[in-house]
């Protein structure tokens, strides 16, 4: 089983062909320009785009999204102007059972299809932060995601990276690319998992003696 | 079955007789006095301490904890010297299994007992924001909670709240205290969800909410005559589900 790198993105010298998506939230400025650089495809959900022009205040010609997308309710008209004017391409997305994240997702999906490029995964700025409620929308959009594409789907915000790993397979995250900060951790949201580990201080193991699952250090 | 109006805690005229556990997060000053001043017991988990001792600057003798309690790896030195001297409790809780905002909830809980308090609900500030696996584990928190108490645990934090509602009962939200923003939110974190409600915009009528399936967010209340007040949300589920809902700003 290939190993997947979370952190690789950050990396100037990583080697994932990414594409990014800017969520609406304030945009960690040092991750920024490192994915926007490497970004294959590059794409605002909404009030994203509000974020991506405060941020390139001065040199906003060279930051311009591939689209932007949502139902326009979050994004200023000054902002939403300006993109339209360079000729954006602006996708009203009006759904109002999926978040502009899935459908923003569901575009660059299609994006890289149809312009046939080698990817490997979909870096997110933004969605761990902010309105409790959509916090727990950016989970339910890494649970579609999973119907959409194989692709491993990142969000970052601040200092924290999360991405849903699928049921099925072995998984081998490398954690060894410098950036890793000293925490981690596996949280089963949406339902009870069966879970084994190796790599991590505490790690879930079948404790026969205890006849269940047993999370702590060796015994 | 009895209402519940999450935000009346943050009501000065609120009727609900509270307790409070600050956290490791930037303190809400706009909610902090309230909800300091109607509090009967308050107390600080860890690096709650720090955001406490910060905010009460000039003042501190006023705003003194009852109990700090935590690993202690994440309460400043000079704050901790500062409650110590002051003789706040400082009670070390080294349990890595649990964390320390579950402590303090059981601590909490005790002192409920042992001084025969008429207590209603028990606020939180912080714990919806900062480190993703912090926020994971406030949720947590919830459901151990339950099985600790009846009594509701709300967590507020910016202008969101949230608390779990339990399953196997209706639920009556009161949101007419003035202080509901425009959103909330019904998500399934543990499980799959039987649910029905009624007084939002977008109900559901004996649905599953799920993961991938389907998760009611950016959710709000349904129209009312804005010569009478919201009818309460009524809401029930078959498994503990998490109700979230946006505070208006002051």
């Amino acid at each position: 089983m290939d190993e997947f790198a979370p952190l690789d993105c950050l990396l100037p010298s990583g080697k994932q062909k990414i594409c990014l998506v800017i969520l609406n939230q304030p945009i960690d400025e040092r991750y920024f320009h490192v994915l926007w650089s490497k970004a294959k495809i590059r794409a605002c959900a909404d009030g994203g785009a509000n974020h991506l022009y405060r941020l390139t205040e001065g040199r906003r010609e060279s930051f311009l999204p591939d689209y932007i997308n949502g139902d326009f309710d979050s994004i200023l008209p000054e902002v939403k102007a300006f993109y339209t004017q360079k000729k954006c391409k602006l996708m009203e997305t009006p759904d109002q059972d999926l978040t502009d994240f899935t459908k923003c997702l569901a575009i660059m999906v299609e994006e890289i299809k149809a312009q046939k490029l080698q990817i490997d995964t979909i870096v997110t700025l933004g969605g761990l932060g902010g309105r409790f409620d959509q916090i727990m929308a950016t989970l339910e959009t890494l649970f579609h995601a999973q119907k959409m594409t194989d692709l491993p789907v990142v969000v970052l915000q601040d200092r924290s990276l999360a991405v849903l790993l699928q049921e099925g397979r072995q998984h081998h995250l490398n954690v060894n690319t410098g950036l890793e900060g000293k925490w981690c951790s596996l949280v089963p949201v949406g339902s009870t998992c069966l879970t084994t580990t190796s790599g991590l201080k505490w790690n879930l193991v079948w404790a026969p003696q205890r006849s269940r699952w047993w999370s702590g250090p060796p015994e």
